[in-house]
């Protein structure tokens, strides 16, 4: 970890100042907002971020708070990971979030770690994390990864010039259930689709994986509650099951009638690309259809036939139908028994 | 003067190891009568589950571990080390990295590195931080030379060639013989199987304190799994007697056969001590424990067997190579533990531009185990024999026989599916077992100095190091036993080199090396003392006795503390060594797993694994249940998560970390059954801890086949390779 | 034969300005020493923070932290971590939390922070003064074992060691938080520890254990 200095903003605008004068610096020693740390911890430590000065945000007033707000769930910047999951609302209004946040690495990494973090953490691709590497998203001009050891990367999305997968968990909840990213930035607040926060990685700038400035920060995550979010779930496939990143995952949400005619339905595919991997077709296709056996086995089968998978990761596709597969399941049932 | 006799002499086997690696010597020992142990099942604390001694120290934070040691003006040192898998170093520029305020020695070392991770540049520096920083501003310029980092290159023709080529070649049998045996088969099976480079994964890196601060004595606390291998070499570093340096080995992070030794990170501890005259702590970052840290090696096994109807092992030729880095690996013999009517074996290591390996618990052992339980299994299905059955027809040693059977009975072997994948649904269920064997024999090394104050106050001294085996737990329960007293009446002291000599920790010796030598020194201190306190009960000193902290003796007894008012002013002293007849040679056991596979995602849950033990006298039940199940959760982790990963084209690591090198954790946990195979009732003590670590390996593998019909011969057996068997990618 | 895939050749430091690296490090490291010398008390930092109209820490700076109950003053730069400043810089050390992983990845230095683990290699001690920090020193000693250090003791939940503090500050953390976890939650809660000498079904039974001997005496995990 290279030596930075420490400043606690007392506000987000304050945040938005302190970070200021680092945006100009190389993307990698930009300064950095710091939340929970839970990551940060990880790429200082790998030399990743090199910033000469951190700044936190858990200073600033009201910053990590919760709250229902309408037909919207608020969900602070620097809400930590267990208290989103144990938030009585969140379970029962949008129980596949809890899931995802339930979902994440250990109790320890959950009781700091922060929602705005948790989005904005780096992949974990092998290659990436090493320094001697030096691969496309550490300035250098290769993906080692793609010709090389690739097992846990991507399968979908795999023309783009790097193939790491999006880390995040309730990064595909959030995208299924159209949340709105809240950032301030110093010319003002502005409210990002979460399926437009994050970002592939372009030839241009293979770097950076969503579309905040270094001088912006997330200020607080909008969940719109309702049909959809009331019948979400999160299934996600672990090598390890103690503590792993996604070999494959899936955000499911359908709002559907007592007999199961569907009105509208979002599959957010996780742990397969760089981005939380939307599936419009099968979306389209499942609006007006009854979520019966033969239609979920249509679908989970939709899901697949985008994919390109890298040399090591076709067993997603098999892994993924069956996610797709058992999170309608599960979710019918669920519809049928309210 | 007067003439003595002269003491009768007999020849032994003893093992004798080598860096963790066990073979056998002959030794000649005096031909006497010593102290027995009497019946297994008739010790008062020995073979009861006795909680280990320092376990309030290690529940609390207070065990002070080498890692812990921190001292006045103590300096952190770290090293450069190389990114290369193979380079010249053609130069090093320290400045920038010694203009770093608190940096106080960069000293560069190397001029040529053959893996990624070997040292290059010792530095120190007075705190973490800026040691950290230096080893970045450090500027080394290679000139890379080519490399090799997969065994399957290194063998190709026209490989780099690691090593000047030499015979390592060693053959043993008769290819004619087997080529002839396998026309009588009526089952033949040819294969290849693959186990990966391992890592030890010790919590405690590998490193040391080192306390010189001139003048003529230092002390090296070292995370070593044997007190004595240190002194010698460190007195060397430092210029000093090697009688002048101190090794101490308090408490320990963990070995599994990678610390013997101070290791280069000794050594720079030692020569940065010496230079700065100051302590310096030299302890390998995570990173560097995984690069430069030692690691168990893989292995690649050519297997063709045949096997008659009847279940006979009729003929089994392997072809075997040691994945070794630039060290030496040895994977046992095949077909291990079964014998077969012929066979051949033929082994040749191959080396890589990686750090050597090392031993890692029962070196070469469960890599071979892995491979003929998984060839047994596939034979047995081919001949249509049930497995276990098939076993105990080529068994070598009976102990097998009855192992297999009380393990099958526990894991429920009779819900074993017939065919493989027959379950119904997706979930499907699996059995596996598996056979495996090792030394764990004493030998003459351990000297025990026990004292009996006057005040009571009994401590037994060895230099040993406890691994976390519960060293500690045993030389106190032997006095304890011996003399009549309580746990808490008797203190052990170990792991200094200051006290009596003591093995190195290797091939499941400590127990059977140290045990007998307690054992000797607390008989002689009893002896002793029942001479002192004959007089005061009336009694001849062969007929007192030790009990419930009371001495007996001609219906009169005095309580411990009175008998002690009997010892000269500096006490009793005595002096036990290891006795022949105390240890034994030779651990067995059996192990089965049941399994449940999903076969729509290739999930593995390990559902029960139990292990059966053999071990002559258990010392403490609850510690060697605690080694059986370390045994079986190593043993799980090997099949189904570890693995060192590097890249073929940049020659280095990618995973040199917990989060990527992934061990067993709380939720892969089975439910562990370690059963303690007490038909075995030799009345000797022998070690068990790498025998526990052997068979598990197979047994998993096995039950994944018979659950999911997916043969897996490339470790570790993850869902990427089940969901790739079952559904193959289209031509 | 030269392998294809060798990165170009390349400064020691990848994708760093060596001079804008240097330049910070240096700097932060001499401020860091002339610090040191004239240790400012704990009662000053603040002031000598105020200094800055932003309050921007910069090279070593004492802190207070409140670690078992007791107010301890510490130096630490920015990015030392709890851990570290623990291990490293408290005088006198607290060494029951362990430096394994340092990547949050092991549990070997879990500590409690406000009721809540954490891996005290993932924090920065900068950020916690006013937190109350609890390490395994905190929950008992060797002559008055609590009653999860006990149970571990009982059951043999240990071998090296070398994972034990962890293990019982995670088993003390759950079973204050549920006092009767059923065996799922207790795996579910030690679930960021990890042993490598095997030592899993041990801790499971010592967590059980620990749980009864608190429901029986009342006493506080």
């Amino acid at each position: 970890m290279q030596a930075f200095e420490w400043a606690n903003a007392k506000t987000a605008a304050d945040a938005v100042r302190l970070l200021g004068p680092g945006a100009a610096a190389d993307y990698d020693e930009t300064f950095r907002p710091i939340g929970g740390g839970q990551d940060l911890h990880t790429t200082l430590k790998a030399y990743i971020h090199r910033p000469a000065r951190v700044v936190n945000l858990k200073t600033i007033p009201d910053a990590g708070k919760i709250t229902v707000d309408g037909n919207s769930l608020i969900l602070g910047a620097t809400a930590t990971l267990t208290e989103i999951e144990t938030h009585p609302e969140v379970i029962r209004q949008a129980p596949g979030l809890a899931e995802s946040i339930h979902s994440v690495a250990t109790p320890q990494i959950r009781n700091f770690g922060t929602i705005g973090g948790n989005l904005c953490q780096r992949p974990r691709c092998w290659y990436f994390r090493l320094e001697e590497v030096k691969c496309l998203k550490r300035g250098g001009d290769t993906c080692y990864a793609k010709e090389g050891e690739n097992k846990y990367l991507a399968a979908f999305g795999t023309d783009a010039p790097c193939v790491i997968t999006k880390p995040s968990d309730p990064a595909q909840v959030l995208v299924a259930l159209n949340a709105v990213v809240n950032v301030l930035g110093p010319k003002g607040e502005r409210q990002i689709n979460a399926g437009e926060f994050f970002r592939m990685p372009t030839t241009d700038d293979p770097r950076r994986e969503n579309v905040l400035a270094a001088d912006e920060i997330i200020t607080s995550i909008r969940v719109p509650l309702g049909q959809l979010a009331a019948k979400s779930t999160y299934l996600k496939f672990k090598e390890r099951e103690s503590l792993d990143f996604a070999m494959a995952s899936v955000a499911a949400a359908v709002d559907a009638d007592g007999a199961l005619t569907v009105r509208s339905a979002r599959v957010v595919l996780g742990g397969v690309a760089p981005v939380p991997w939307a599936l419009p077709a099968v979306d389209a296709f499942l609006a007006g259809e009854t979520l019966d056996e033969a239609t979920i086995a249509r679908a989970a089968e939709m899901a697949i036939e985008g994919a390109k998978p890298l040399s090591q990761t076709r067993y997603k596709l098999p892994l993924v139908r069956t996610l797709v597969q058992r999170s309608l399941t599960k979710l019918a049932r669920s519809i049928l028994e309210t | 003067m007067a003439t003595t006799q002269p003491i009768k002499k007999k020849k032994i086997k003893v093992p004798q190891v080598v860096n963790g690696v066990p073979t056998e010597v002959e030794i000649e020992v005096d031909d006497v009568a010593g102290p027995t142990w009497g019946a297994n099942d008739k010790h008062r604390l020995l073979n009861t589950r006795i909680p280990r001694s320092d376990g309030p120290a290690k529940t609390t934070g207070t065990a002070i571990y080498t890692f812990d040691v921190r001292l006045p003006d103590m300096q952190y040192g770290r090293f450069v080390v190389s990114k290369h898998a193979r380079a010249n170093i053609k130069s090093i520029d320290t400045s920038a990295a010694e203009k770093i305020p608190g940096v106080t020695a960069v000293v560069p070392f190397a001029k040529s590195v053959r893996y990624e991770g070997e040292p290059i540049v010792a530095i120190a520096a007075k705190t973490r931080e800026a040691a950290n920083d230096a080893v970045r501003a450090v500027v080394v310029e290679y000139e890379p030379q080519p490399f090799v980092v997969v065994a399957e290159d290194s063998m190709k023709p026209g490989a780099p060639q690691i090593f000047p080529p030499s015979n390592r070649r060693q053959v043993q049998g008769n290819a004619d013989e087997v080529a002839a045996a396998f026309k009588d088969c009526d089952a033949v099976i040819d294969v290849e199987y693959r186990t990966k480079i391992m890592h030890h994964a010790c919590l405690e890196t590998h490193g040391v304190v080192v306390d010189y601060r001139g003048g003529d004595t230092a002390t090296v606390y070292a995370s070593t799994q044997g007190t004595f291998t240190v002194p010698g070499d460190a007195s060397k570093a430092m210029g000093l007697k090697q009688s002048d340096v101190t090794c101490i080995v308090q408490h320990m992070g963990g070995g599994f056969g990678s610390k013997f030794g101070m290791g280069i990170a000794g050594l720079w501890g030692c020569k940065l001590s010496k230079q700065l005259g100051v302590p310096v702590k030299m302890m390998l970052t995570r990173r560097d424990e995984f690069l430069t840290g030692g690691n168990g090696p893989g292995s690649i096994q050519k297997m063709k067997a045949g096997a008659t109807k009847d279940g006979t092992l009729v003929a089994c030729h392997s072809i075997i190579h040691g994945l070794a880095g630039v060290g030496r690996a040895n994977i046992a013999g095949q077909p291990y533990q079964y014998k077969a009517t012929t066979f051949f074996r033929e082994q040749t290591p191959v080396n890589t531009n990686e750090d050597a390996s090392v031993a890692m618990r029962a070196p070469g052992f469960p890599q071979a185990s892995f491979a003929i339980e998984s060839l047994m299994d596939e034979l047995a299905e081919k001949i249509g024999m049930d497995p276990v059955q098939f076993r105990i027809k080529n068994v070598t040693n009976e102990s097998h026989k009855r192992q297999l059977l009380r393990g099958a009975e526990a894991i429920g072997w009779a819900n074993r599916p017939a065919k493989a994948g027959s379950t119904p649904g997706h979930l499907k269920r699996g059995f596996g077992c598996g056979i495996g064997a090792w030394g764990g024999g004493g030998g003459p090394k351990c000297i025990v100095n026990l004292v009996i104050g006057r005040d009571g106050t009994v401590t037994a001294e060895s230099g040993s190091q406890d691994l976390g085996t519960g060293t500690r737990t045993y030389v106190r329960a032997i006095v304890a036993e011996e003399l009549g007293l309580g746990m808490n009446d008797v203190l052990e002291k170990i792991g200094s080199s200051k006290f009596g000599d003591a093995n190195a920790s290797g091939g499941s010796t400590t127990a059977a090396s140290l045990a007998p030598a307690v054992k000797d020194a607390a008989f002689n201190a009893r002896v002793a003392l029942a001479k002192l306190v004959a007089p005061l009960l009336g009694a001849q000193p062969d007929a007192v006795t030790f009990e419930n902290g009371k001495v007996l003796g001609n219906g009169k007894s005095l309580d411990w503390k009175q008998a002690c008012m009997t010892v000269p002013a500096a006490g009793l002293s005595v002096q036990g060594q290891w006795q022949p007849g105390l240890s034994g040679n030779g651990a067995h056991g059996a192990s089965f797993a049941e399994v449940e596979v999903d076969v729509e995602t290739g999930h593995i849950r390990v559902v029960k694994m139990c292990h059966v033990q053999d071990g002559g006298l258990i010392l403490n039940r609850l510690a060697t249940e605690s080694q059986i199940n370390g045994g079986m959760i190593q043993s799980l982790g090997m099949a189904l998560f570890e693995e060192r990963v590097m890249d073929r084209r940049l020659g280095v690591m990618l995973n040199p970390n917990f989060g990527e090198y992934k061990l067993p954790g709380c939720l892969e946990m089975p439910e562990l059954i370690p059963i303690i195979d007490d038909g075995d009732t030799r009345e000797a003590v022998i070690g068990i801890a790498e025998p526990a670590n052997i068979p598990g390996v197979g047994a998993v593998a096995n039950a994944v086949y018979n659950a999911c019909g997916v043969r897996v011969r490339d470790l570790p057996i993850t869902p990427d390779k089940i969901l790739n068997g079952l559904y193959p990618a289209k031509a | 034969m030269q392998s294809n895939g060798e990165p170009k050749p390349q400064g020691p430091i990848t994708g760093v300005s060596r001079r804008s690296f240097l330049k910070s490090v240096g700097a932060t490291a001499l401020a860091a020493d002339a610090l040191a010398t004239t240790a400012a008390p704990a009662a000053d930092a603040p002031a000598a923070a105020a200094a800055d109209p932003d309050g921007i820490v910069r090279g070593e700076t004492s802190i207070q932290l409140t670690i078992n109950g007791q107010a301890r003053t510490v130096t630490v730069e920015p990015r030392t971590t709890l851990l570290s400043a623990l291990r490293d810089r408290l005088e006198p050390a607290l060494t029951g939390p362990k430096l394994v992983c340092d990547a949050g990845t092991c549990g070997a230095c879990t500590v409690i922070l406000d009721g809540k683990t954490a891996y005290a290699c993932s924090l920065l001690a900068i950020d916690l003064p006013g937190r109350q920090i609890t390490t395994v020193e905190g929950l008992g000693t060797p002559d008055k074992l609590s009653p999860v250090q006990a149970a571990f003791c009982e059951k043999d939940a240990m071998m090296c060691g070398f994972c034990t503090s962890g293990f019982v500050t995670s088993v003390t953390s759950l079973l204050r938080a549920n006092p009767d976890p059923t065996p799922e939650q207790i795996r579910e809660g030690c679930k960021g520890n990890f042993c490598r000498c095997g030592t899993f079904p041990h801790i499971f039974a010592a967590a059980t254990a620990a749980a009864e001997t608190i429901k029986k005496t009342g006493v506080k995990a």
